[in-house]
Formats: structure tokens, sequence, C-alpha cells
């Protein structure tokens, strides 16, 4: 008998006798008591109170914009294997472990924990090892509850999806809050909404 | 008619707070109560039962069950007693002797508050400053909560907000035998976080001679407090006036 | 198994409280502060309801458990994960030691899993020859030290800001009055060296998705996605009750842990791993082993009552409410698990025996039932143990003595009083010292003053 099997073994005779109780339906009616106007508003919400920050802009034109502007305080860059050309600002790309600027895009975003979903696909390094990260957002692709977006993501999964929820942080040392303690330090979310109505973005955003 | 009750005065409180017991029948009969004390009642199987003495704590329930079988209700001074009848009688003797038990049981602040529907007392206890601590069987097992706070304020007094007033002050049975040094850290967060009042009071016997006792002992080494511990079941009498 | 000894509790605490002040005003403090953020964070939601919902569904995981297993491996096998089966430590650290061997592994990272602390994952690898480095900022502080974590989400919370500036001056060369920032920064720069140079990232599991086969992970400081997306292996030691039924089940549990720990809505990061790099993917390990830990949580599982301690999520929200956990922290309970999760798991993972007096290890006072994301019944699974000890025939002789001979009078009423009225001729001063359970209660307190007339004498005298 192999270790499985004497594992298997056990768990099957422990439960012998044991009522196996139904499963619940799945999380998600009740959610927060005060839920947000809207998805994005949700995630903004959020995102910015765990320490993100959250650009919105109209459409891609706009984001190339403002990314273009934005990346003038950079040295150097690495992007996502799918930031599309027109989104690139004029930067030296470098390798990950060197770039000061992450760009990457988002697969999604929930709004009732203000997570971005950031999918393996897009490249990993670019996503954790900049100290600045930007990440740009279709407004569309924020679910509401996180039960719709891992619903959603069961059909087409990566090695990995990581749901990055405003910078690094940590309180280890002396319970003192501190942030980039491994991740970036700083992140970003480009929102690209078509609802956005007003699109005068300040210098920057520091 | 008037109501009846049954005083179990239980173990501790008999010999170490028995005056407190005798303030609880003056103010129970103040309350137009009539109040009895079945001779043969002992210990309720507590200290028993949370020791992992299961056979033996229901023997004690057993006992306690026929001593109390007729009376309409139970009036304890003690939380932690009435917890115990309340929310483990029926899982160590015949449930439904022991479920019917269990709703005739009332800590004392309990009964006055729900059974009696007391809003006032009297005014006995005007310009006092006071802290309580919720003994933790009161506060959840029994879910008494501000019914103490109402009737001391209600009879004149200041309840001063005591940051650890529901923390546990480290008594639990054998537990301060058995773990002496944690227990008495315990109490240590309570007595470095208690206000300045005239005294200070629960509902439960025990945790009074746990912070008490641990109050004296640090006075020896000069870190102690000097304020009064006295059982709600005086401080409510005072109340009355 | 690393430096278990729960026996050792009672001096252990003693000594902690005694000798180490600082700890106790370290590790009180962060708990008070951990739930005050999850009071904050449970009254943003229908807490009860999530509670039930919680509960539920990890019940019913574990009661279906063999099924669930089954499909996990399945799907995790499809994914192209490897997965091992690991009846003890030893099993686990075998495995680990062959991939050591087949990748010639030199340096690992690793990020915070109590499951690696519980199998002695670290000094198995360092006798490997391989340099093991914890990334997670608190188990970093106390690697360095030499120490084990002290609390199951804060490793460290028992260090104060002095301590690890003293530690980081004598590590890494920061300024004796270094900030906080310059020491994270600090930390940050040695560690992303070993970031970039391991071969191997070691992680634990919170949850194992069954339906796609999902090793799910929680956390704040990146460092267990840099330990899971770097290095090209990584193995990640997941216990077999981490299981539930469905990805989607994660909505519920991955929000109410964090809520329950932490008070934030989610960890700040979370990773969803189901296997190696893809070929459409141009990071990641090329390899990832998903090792199924039993090492006794079967036993916990046989025992009737006590089974239920294993829907816990490690959330530490028991330990942060504990009145017993805050005067000591963790390293007094003598395990990997402290507070009152360690205390009705040590039983059944360790053996009764071995793991008393934990299960006396608490006032009853109940405070950590309000507050588990998962309706473990705290209480009852410690009164559970302590019947068993009994029955067993675990307890001294003097207490057995003692509390037969109580109830032997509690059942006679006129015996009992005539005790009773002992009492007022007890020893209680120096001679009482000696005395079993009397000798404990006026080791640390005065003397309690027996009334000077038992209420029944009052009663029989008639009151006024
Ligand atoms: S027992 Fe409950 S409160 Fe304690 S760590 Fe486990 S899940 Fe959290």
């Amino acid at each position: 008998m192999s270790g499985r099997d004497r594992i298997f073994a056990r768990v099957r005779s422990a439960l012998a006798g044991r009522d196996r109780t139904e499963l619940p339906e799945s999380f998600g009616e009740w959610r927060l008591k005060s839920p947000p106007v809207s998805p994005v508003e949700g995630f903004q919400a959020l995102f910015e109170s765990a320490g993100g920050e959250v650009v919105r802009v109209s459409d891609r034109a706009g984001a190339a914009t403002w990314i273009a502007r934005f990346s003038t305080d950079f040295p150097s860059v690495i992007f996502g294997e799918h930031v599309p050309a027109e989104l690139k600002p004029d930067l030296p790309s470098v390798t990950p472990e060197v770039a000061a600027l992450g760009l990457s895009m988002a697969r999604g975003a929930v709004a009732e924990t203000g997570s971005l979903l950031m999918d393996a696909r897009d490249g990993r390094r670019a996503q954790l090892l900049a100290p600045t990260h930007v990440v740009v957002l279709d407004a569309a692709a924020v679910y509401a509850s996180l039960r719709e977006a891992l619903i959603s993501l069961k059909d087409d999964l990566p090695s990995a999806i990581g749901f990055h929820s405003g910078p690094s942080k940590s309180a280890d040392i002396g319970q003192i809050m501190v942030r980039g303690v491994h991740g970036p330090g700083r992140v970003i979310a480009l929102v690209i909404d078509e609802s956005v109505i007003v699109q005068d973005h300040k210098e920057g955003i520091s | 008619m008037t109501m009846r009750v049954a005083l179990f005065a239980t173990c501790l409180a008999d010999q170490f707070f028995a005056e407190a017991c005798a303030d609880a029948v003056r103010l129970l009969r103040h309350l137009g109560v009539d109040v009895d004390f079945p001779e043969r009642q002992t210990c309720c199987g507590q200290p028993a039962f949370n020791a992992g003495y299961k056979a033996e704590a229901a023997r004690m329930a057993a006992h306690t069950l026929s001593v109390f079988e007729d009376a309409e209700y139970v009036v304890l001074p003690s939380g932690s007693c009435a917890g115990m009848i309340r929310s483990y009688y029926s899982e160590i003797s015949d449930e439904g002797p022991a479920l019917d038990l269990g709703k005739r049981t009332f800590e004392l602040s309990q009964f006055l508050v729900h059974v009696l529907n007391v809003e006032t007392l009297g005014r006995g206890l005007s310009g006092k400053t006071v802290a309580y601590h919720h003994g933790c069987h009161a506060l959840r097992e029994l879910g008494v909560d501000s019914e103490p706070i109402a009737l001391l304020s209600g009879a004149g007094a200041q309840v001063v907000p005591w940051e650890a007033d529901k923390e546990c002050c480290g008594f639990g049975g054998l537990f301060s035998a058995k773990l002496p040094e944690v227990s008495a850290a315990m109490a240590d967060r309570k007595l470095d976080t208690l206000p300045n009042v005239d005294f200070v009071t629960s509902g439960d016997g025990g945790c009074l001679l746990q912070l008490s006792g641990r109050s004296q002992r640090r006075r020896v080494g000069a870190s102690g407090v000097t304020t009064p511990f006295r059982h709600i079941a005086s401080a409510l009498w005072e109340g009355v006036g | 198994m690393s430096r278990v000894n729960p026996g050792a509790y009672r001096a252990a605490s003693a000594r902690t409280i005694q000798n180490e002040p600082g700890v106790r005003d370290s590790v009180g403090s962060a708990t008070r502060t951990f739930d005050a953020n999850r009071v904050r964070a449970f009254g943003q939601i229908d807490s009860e309801r999530w509670r039930d919902w919680a509960r539920d569904v990890k019940t019913h995981a574990l009661t279906n458990l063999d099924r669930y297993l089954e499909e996990a491996e399945m799907r995790l096998l499809a994914n192209g994960a490897h997965v091992h089966w690991a009846e003890s430590a030893d099993d686990a650290l075998r495995v680990l030691a062959d991939v050591v061997a087949r990748h010639d592994i030199r340096s690992a990272v690793k990020g915070k899993s109590m499951l690696t602390e519980e199998l002695g994952v670290n000094d198995h690898l360092e006798q490997l020859g391989v340099r093991v480095r914890e990334t997670d900022l608190g188990e970093y502080i106390i690697q360095l030290l030499g120490e084990p974590p002290s609390h199951i989400v804060g490793p460290a919370i028992h260090k104060s800001l002095d301590d690890c500036r003293r530690l980081f001056h004598a590590h890494l060369g920061t300024a004796p009055d270094a900030t906080p920032e310059t020491l994270a920064a600090a930390a940050r720069d040695a560690l992303r060296q070993d970031f970039l140079a391991a071969d191997l990232g070691i992680s634990g599991g919170n949850f194992l998705a069954a339906d796609t086969g999902t090793v799910a992970l929680i956390e704040n400081e990146g460092n267990i996605r840099l330990s899971t997306s770097l290095p090209r292996v990584h193995v990640a030691f997941v216990g077999i009750e981490k299981i539930v039924p469905r990805l989607e089940d994660l909505s519920g549990l991955l929000q109410l842990t964090a809520r329950a720990a932490t008070g934030q809505p989610i960890g700040n990061f979370v990773s969803l791993i189901q296997g190696p790099k893809t070929n459409e993917e141009v990071d990641g390990p090329e390899e990832v082993h998903v090792v199924l830990v039993d090492n006794g949580r079967t036993e916990l599982l046989a025992d009737d009552v006590a089974w239920e301690a294993l829907r816990c999520v490690r959330c530490g929200a028991c330990l942060n409410i504990c009145p017993v956990y805050r005067q000591t922290g963790g390293h007094a309970y003598g395990w990997t698990y402290s507070g009152p999760i360690g205390a009705i798991i040590a039983p059944g993972m360790l053996g009764l025996a071995k793991a008393l007096p934990l299960p006396h290890a608490s006032s009853l006072c109940g405070a950590c039932v309000d507050v588990c994301p998962v309706r473990i019944p705290i209480p009852d699974l410690l009164l559970h143990w302590r019947e068993q000890a009994v029955e067993e025939g675990l307890t001294t002789t003097a207490e057995t003595i003692g509390l037969k001979a109580f109830t032997a009078l509690a059942e006679r009423p006129d015996a009992f009083s005539a005790a009773g009225a002992l009492l007022r001729w007890t020893p209680w001063s120096a001679a009482g010292r000696s005395l079993p359970i009397l000798g404990g209660w006026l080791q640390e307190r005065s003397a309690p003053h027996p009334s000077q007339k038992s209420f029944r004498r009052l009663w029989e005298e008639g009151i006024e």
C-alpha cells in the first residue's frame, strides 16, 4: 500500500459513519452592507483605500497620452506581453530585474475586494519586480463580486493568476505599516472607461 | 400572587460572599419577592465540568436538578454558575428537566431586569464612581451586558469606562491554580487598566476573589490598587438607598 | 519536526511573563490592533451569515474529503503539476530532498507557511546544503534571530521596533535609529538578491480548490508571488484539510479570512496557482510540486468531536482575542500552532499526553467563539480534550482525589456544609503554599477571606 492509499484509507475510516453534509449555495448573495454605485466606483474606492492609485481615462488614446506623460519620470520600463504598441511609451525597455517601471494589462478587476486580476500570460516579472507598476484595466472587465470573477476565470486558467489589491506592504516591523516591501510600492490602475466624462488629468499623480 | 424565588447561593458565594447573598435576599424581598433557600443545595458542578470531570459534574447536576425541581425561579449571585446550568446541564443530565431548569434560572441582575422589569432601584449610589467587570460567562453565555450597568447607573452610580472591562480576569476555576502565572498576568492587565473609582463590582464571586487577591498581593509589592471589590448584590442593595 | 515541547508550557509561560515583559507589551498591542481591525471589517458585512456559510463549506469539504482529494489530484495532474502524498513530516521532507537532488538546488526562497514550520523544512534544507531564505519580512526577522514564529499571521509580533533596529543594524548595517521604511528597504534589497538567485521557491497553501486544482495563497508583501514565480521549481506544501470544492468558494473564504485576520477586504496579493508555466507564458516555474500532507490530520479527523478544528483557516483571530495568548505570545506553547487553535489541534495531531497541558491553557472565557470565521466551537473542544485526559488517567492524583471527594460531598448537603466550615481553618498562609491547587492560588495572590459566617448560617439565623 502506498502512502497515498494509506491516507485515503484513514480518511475513509474517519468519515465512516459521519454525516456527509450538503454543499451550500455558492457565496455571493449578501455582500457589503453598503454596496458601491457601480463596479468601477467600488473597485476604485477599495483600491485607493488600500494605498493604490486609480486614474480614469475614456479611451486608449487617453491612456496612451497619460502613460507617455507619466513615464517621463522613469529611466526604463518592462512591458507586459499583451501591452499594445499604441500604449508603449518611448522608453528604453529593459529586463524586469532592473526596470524602474512595469506596465501590464489586467485581465479584469473585482469591485468587492478592490483587486486587479493579473494573468501569468502577461508576464509575472513585469507585474512584480519594478518598484512602480502601472496596470491598464478595461472598465468593462470589472466584476462586481469575486464570485463572478472566479467563475469567469475558470474557463480559461493560466498557470497562475495574481490578485493585486494595492501596493506591497507589511507591518512586521514593530507593527508599523510600510510600503513596497517586495512587490511594487506604487501601483496605479489606469482604467479605460468610456463612461468617463472628465478627461483632464492633472500632471502626473503623486 | 407573590413571585417565589429559590436562591442558589452557589458554593463559592456561600462561603466567601455570604453578606452579598444576604444582600441579594434583602434586595429581592424589597422588590416584593418571596425568597426561599433550599437547604440541600451544594455546588452546580462547574469546577468539575471545566476540569474535564464530566461524570462528577453530572452527579452534581443531578443533585442540583433535584434540589430546584419545584422552584418557580432560581436566582444566582453568579453568572458563571447560572451559565453552567443554562448552557451545559442538558449535555450532562436528563435533557428535558435540564432545559426546563435552564429556563427558570437567572443571574441576579438578569432576573431583576428581565423578569421583575426593574428600571430603577433607588438613588443609593449617588455620587459613587464604579467600574463593572463583565464575568465572561454572564456576558457570553447569558448575554448579560447592559443590565448590571443600567441598574448601577439607575441607582445613581457613575459607571466609569474601563478599557479591559470585557476581558477575562484570569480566574477560570482550576485554571487559576494550574497555570497561576498566566492567570495572574491576566488579572494584572485588568488591574493595570482599572480607572480610579470608588469600587469595582461584578456579578461573579470567582472573578472578585481573583482580582482582589491579585490586587492585594501586588499592593505588598507596591504596584497594587487599593480600590475595594464588591459583589454586585451588595452594590445594588446599597443602590436601593 | 522542530522544537515540539508543549509539556513545558507552564514553565515557559512563567518565564516569558517574568523575564521578558516586552513580549507581553508587543504581543498585547499587536493583537489588540489586529482585533480592532477585525471588528471594523466584520461590521461592514453580514458577518454572521458569512461565517455560517464558511462553516458549511468547510464542513462539507471535510465530510467529503476523500472525494475532493481525488478530484484535486486529478486536476493538478492534468494541469501539469506533480502531486505527492506525505503521511508524515519525514515523507514530506523526502519529497523535498528528491527535488533538491534532481534539480541540483543550491538556494531556496520561502513564503510564509505554518505547515513548512510544522514539518521542519528549513532545518532539513540546511542539512541538505541548501541555503534557504525566509522572505516574509516577519519570518525574515525571526529567521535572523533563530526563533520560531510566535503568531500564525504576524510571526514577529513579539518584537518591537527597537528589537528590529538592533537586529538589522547587526545584520544589514542599517543605522541604529533607522526608520521602519529604511529597515524594510534594506531587507528588500537583501532579499531581492535571494529571489533572483534562488532555484527553488517554497510555499504553503491556504486553500486547494478541487475542481480546478488551484492552490490559493494569501499575503500582503508580494514575497509569495515572487517565491512562486521566479525560481525554476516551486514546491507547495498543502495540508489535506485545505481543500474546498469549487474555485468560486474562494470568494467567501478569501474575503472572510482576510477580514478575520487583519481587517482587510482581501489579502493584498492572492496567488491562484494551477501548475507550471505553459507554452504561452514567458516566465514562471517550469516545475510545480504539490505535496499533500497528512502528518496527524487524519487522526484529528477521526476524532468525533475535535475534527471540527480542521475547518481552521489559520486567520489568527482566536489568538488575537485570547487573553491567555496575549500574556505570552506563541513561543510558550512549545509547537508551531499556538493560542486557542494550537491548544485544540495539538492533542489530535501530537497525541494528548504530549499536548498537555495546552487544553488547560484557557480560562474558557469564550471570547474566541465570537471571532472564528469558520465557527469552530473552541471552548467545547478544549473541554473535550480535558474530558479525554480525565478518561485516560492523564491527570494528577491530587486533582482527581480532590474532585472526587468534592463531588461526594456535594451529594451530601450536611457533609458539604460541614466541610465548608473547615475553610475557616484552612492554612491559607504559609503552609497552604505547598498544597496542590491551593498552592497554585497562593503563589500569585493573597489568601481569600471566607466570610465570618457562611450564608447558610446567616439564613438559619434569619436575614433582616
Ligand atoms: S480557529 Fe478560527 S479564529 Fe482561530 S485561527 Fe482557525 S479559523 Fe482563525
